[in-house]
């Protein structure tokens, strides 16, 4: 799947957390590799779908792709130019390009600030434009996330989970990035909002040439954002390739596993939907 | 409060496909109308009788310290000395009485009290500067440099307070107004510097903290603009926290003889010269000292209610 | 006789804005070895009646206001708290969404499960000690003798959702109660506990209501379904009839908004969403309550000036609205 024209390319990603511990001086026991050396490409104007469950190494992932925790070892190719080795200033710069769309829309926005503040921010941090010219773009982002720009001036808390997603999105997009990863953007919401949300992205991507890596445990919504899908378990990617290939013709059994645990609105299928979990049963191991 | 806006009143965008309901992608809804944070603080402040009470205390006596002196009659520094009124009881001419050298004890009281409550009140905030200072740079660093500076903390908490401030005082030499101020700032900053760390810990841990990250914020702009004015709310309650140690540690040392020497006055000095005549004449000792009593109850007080207003957990417990 | 009979229900909560009606109006029943899914987004009142039904709500602020919870013959409003407290875990126990806060941290799991032991039936020490090993092995935690001993913080989450079923079948209740069970748990944990909530049901012959937002849960374990909006029933039926001819529009929305894991062309698709909010629960509008985000909402029909009853469309099958799909003449406009 790798093509030298692709977006972003990921290498033998790595990333180790020490775990420390020790009574008056604090020793590194051992290290959790919650991402495992994995591989993976996203052509210009694709998703990729980042699935998993609790544990994964999924948000981690994306974190260390936008370079928000330095990965341990491995390669992130991003506009072809090789991420681990950039400077602090020239990583500042890049940052215009990749943003992010976190998955609490109640600790995603800074309480204090005002919408407004909370788009624009993006916008000062790098300079761009007067405050006039600032405001104006404030009000254009807002309007086309489907967030009444007359608001501008009003808090966080004065808004509900969907349209505080909105926001978030509206600051993901000020700078004009090319890619943005979605961290669970749509788990906290309603399933109606969800939808809207959801909708909401897709034409983004669409009207913008946006290249989204999205990471979700929910298979369904997954499902209906991605062109490739990549599964998560335990650090490392067990299965990739075109959604439909792995939603219809999984090949790995934690695959088959996620796939028949999902629950889904048909109550004719109940039965033997326990039937297949039940023979897979072994995948899933509880402690 | 209003209902949301009737969608289909709002424009659909071009985009949208014929299955979805229309104005789904447009607009959406106005702002739920919800109490502003700080009103419902207030709102909650004021349910609680004791704190509002002794919140009208205070602001009274500051106000009395500070109107007073301009319009009392009597001018305590340049009057002369006049031994026949001293030691009088309360009466018409002087509410309170008046002092070995026959000075109005009510405008002693208000002068001494200003003085007081300055100390008071330049010394908290003065701790608070250096604890924010202190407790930002070790909550935000984290790692190594936060490590070594909670146990130096650590080290610090293990000084007396009192004996601390003395000794600071003795090294600066001087003990007016602003030495005071920064003695009693040295010696009591630990527990403003460890609660501001804490908060700015917890802060750290919001997305909105790591989206200003994502977005190219360097570290400055994001403990100024992001995590210390999200700290508001716990400053504004040390403060109240930390009033009453502070006038009472003034009130101390200047009662013992170590604090603010003549011609300034604060409470505490006041105090210590009725000391000797107290059994005879108990009002020049009793007066400054009931003052000093009143103040450091009343900031409890507001204190208390503060914690209560702003602090959203003990909120929850009454709610649930 | 049901198992538990529910008559015009209204649980109202009174605060410094107004009375809030989280529960303004609901009516069901639930029959033993039979399972009862209530469904809804947040806000609809689905926990609320639950915590309703077994004398939860926090008094004040809430309080039930009318209606009837009628369980084995008895009514449960009109009862004292201690006869509820003698019927809590007893005779109906409930479980809630989130594992990590459900137990205590500092009792090790024996204890927690003995302790409702000793409190309807005064087992003996060893005697709780081996009915309590035979409880966990019912849900089936592995090496249940040896964990036993352990404290919450050593199980994981989906492990700590089937100790509190353990707590809440340790007196073989004839009604169980789960709030939204596996919210908070992966997507293979969740399967695992719905699996294990059916076999339970069965073997136990309980009667079950299942609170969630998940209509794929609702698809998997209910045979009755109950879907709440703004604190009342809008649509009731038996679960396949639900999911093969929903009648209501905000049933048919709630569908049509769900992603689809299975089929074709589901990445171009776009999803039904639902525009605007839910009403406001203190000065709920007078006619249909899903009028303003209503597709074919009409004003010449009175949605928004008279509340629809609740009236039967089929046999076995409520709904509360003017529109509901088998009578729309064509597509509307």
């Amino acid at each position: 799947m790798s093509t030298n024209g692709a977006l972003l390319q990921v290498r033998d990603l790595r990333k180790e957390f020490p775990v420390k511990s020790g009574f008056l001086v604090e020793r590194v026991t051992h290290t959790v590799n919650a991402v495992d050396g994995i591989s993976f490409d996203i052509a210009e104007g694709r998703t990729l779908g980042l699935v998993g469950e609790s544990g994964s190494g999924k948000s981690t992932t994306g974190y260390c792709v936008l370079q928000l925790l330095k990965p341990t070892a491995g390669s992130i190719r991003f506009q072809g130019k090789e991420l681990t080795k950039l400077g602090r200033e020239e990583i500042r710069r890049m940052r215009r390009e990749m943003q992010i769309v976190f998955q609490d829309p109640y600790s995603s926005l800074d309480p204090r600030m005002t919408v407004g503040d909370i788009v624009a921010e993006p916008l000062d941090v790098h300079g761009v434009g007067s405050r006039r010219t600032r405001r104006a773009r404030v009000r254009e982002l807002l309007d086309v996330v489907g967030f009444n720009p007359d608001y501008v001036n009003r808090y966080p808390h004065e808004f509900s989970g969907g349209q505080r997603q909105r926001v978030g999105v509206a600051r993901a997009l000020a700078l004009n990035p090319s890619l943005i990863v979605c961290d669970e953007p749509v788990s906290a919401l309603d399933v109606s909002i969800q939808a809207q949300i959801l909708n909401l992205l897709k034409d983004l991507q669409r009207d913008f040439g946006l290249t989204y890596l999205f990471i979700s445990h929910d298979l369904a919504v997954v499902r209906s954002m991605s062109d490739d899908i990549a599964v998560m378990k335990d650090g490392q990617i067990v299965e990739t390739g075109p959604a439909d290939d792995v939603y219809e013709r999984p090949n790995h059994e934690y695959t088959r596993a996620l796939l028949t645990a999902v629950p889904v609105p048909d109550p004719r299928r109940m039965r033997d939907r326990r039937a297949e979990r039940r023979k897979l049963h072994h995948v899933i191991a509880e402690t | 409060m209003t209902l949301p806006a009737n969608p289909r009143d709002a424009v659909a965008t071009g985009t949208a496909a014929p299955d979805v309901v229309a104005g789904a992608g447009a607009q959406a809804g106005a702002p739920i109308e919800q109490a502003n944070l700080w009103r419902d603080a207030w709102r909650r402040y004021i349910q609680n009788r004791g704190a509002v009470v002794a919140g009208a205390i205070f602001v009274a006596f500051v106000a009395f310290c500070v109107i007073w002196p301009i319009i009392t009659p009597y001018d305590i520094h340049n009057d002369p000395v006049n031994f026949s009124q001293a030691y009088e009881g309360p009466s018409l001419k002087h509410p309170l009485g008046t002092d070995k050298l026959g000075k109005d004890l009510l405008t002693k009281l208000a002068l001494g009290g200003r003085i007081s409550i300055a100390i008071g009140i330049g010394a908290t905030l003065t701790i608070l500067l250096i604890g924010v200072v202190y407790g930002s740079i070790a909550g935000f660093a984290g790692g190594r440099l936060d490590n070594i500076q909670m146990r130096l903390l650590d080290a610090l908490y293990g000084l007396p307070y009192l004996p601390f401030a003395i000794i600071v005082l003795a090294i600066i030499g001087t003990n007016n107004l602003w030495t005071m101020v920064i003695a009693l700032s040295i010696a009591s900053w630990f527990t403003a510097a460890r609660i501001v760390r804490g908060q700015i810990i917890t802060l750290k841990e919001n997305d909105y903290v790591r989206a200003a990250k994502a977005v190219g914020a360097r570290w400055y702009r994001v403990l100024t603009r992001h995590l210390l004015p999200n700290t508001l709310g716990i400053l504004i309650i040390a403060i109240f926290l930390e009033l009453p140690g502070v006038i009472l540690g003034e009130a101390f040392l200047s009662f013992i003889g170590l604090g603010i020497s003549p011609p300034d006055a604060s409470l505490g000095s006041m105090a210590q010269e009725g000391r000797e005549v107290y059994r005879v004449h108990p009002n020049v000792i009793a007066i400054p000292s009931i003052a000093i009593a009143v103040l450091v109850l009343c900031a409890n007080f507001i204190a208390d209610g503060m914690r209560d207003a702003l602090d959203p957990r003990t909120r929850e417990t009454k709610e649930h | 006789m049901a198992l538990l009979q529910v008559e015009n229900l209204r649980t109202h909560f009174f605060t410094r804005e107004g009375a809030v009606k989280a529960v303004d109006g609901v009516s069901f029943s639930v029959e033993a070895g039979k399972t009862l899914g209530i469904v809804g987004e947040s806000g609809c009142g689905k926990s609320v009646t639950a915590l309703s039904l077994m004398g939860l709500i926090p008094r004040p602020p809430a309080r039930i206001v009318e209606g009837s919870v009628t369980f084995q013959g008895r009514d449960l409003t009109k009862l004292s708290e201690g006869d509820l407290e003698d019927i809590r875990g007893r005779e109906m126990a409930m479980i809630f969404q989130d594992p990590m806060t459900s137990l205590n941290p500092t009792l090790r799991i024996r204890t927690q499960i003995t302790e409702v032991l000793d409190r309807h039936f005064g087992y003996s020490k060893d005697d709780a000690r081996k009915r309590a090993v035979e409880l966990l092995e019912e849900v089936r935690i592995p090496r249940a003798a040896e964990r036993l001993d352990d404290y919450p913080h050593r199980f994981s989450g989906g492990m700590r959702q089937r100790v509190m079923i353990a707590i809440a079948i340790a007196c073989n209740p004839k009604l169980l109660i789960a709030d939204e069970p596996t919210t908070a748990l992966d997507v293979t944990v969740q399967a695992e506990i719905l699996d294990l909530l059916d076999d339970l049901r069965r073997d136990h012959e309980m009667g079950m209501i299942i609170i969630t937002h998940d209509m794929g849960v609702i698809a998997e374990t209910a045979d009755q379904v109950a879907v709440m909006y703004a604190g009342q029933i809008v649509e009731q039926a038996q679960t396949e009839e639900l999911f093969d001819r929903p009648e209501h529009p905000y049933t048919e929305a709630l569908l049509g908004a769900l992603p689809q894991l299975e089929g074709e062309n589901v990445r171009m698709g776009r999803l039904r969403s639902i525009p605007g909010r839910p009403p406001d629960l203190i000065a709920p509008p007078e006619g249909c309550r899903f009028a303003p985000r209503c597709p074919h909402a009409n004003l010449s029909d009175g949605c928004a000036q008279r509340l629809p009853e609740l009236r039967q469309i089929r046999t076995g099958h409520l709904v509360r609205s003017r529109h509901p799909a088998s009578e729309r003449q064509a597509v509307p406009v």
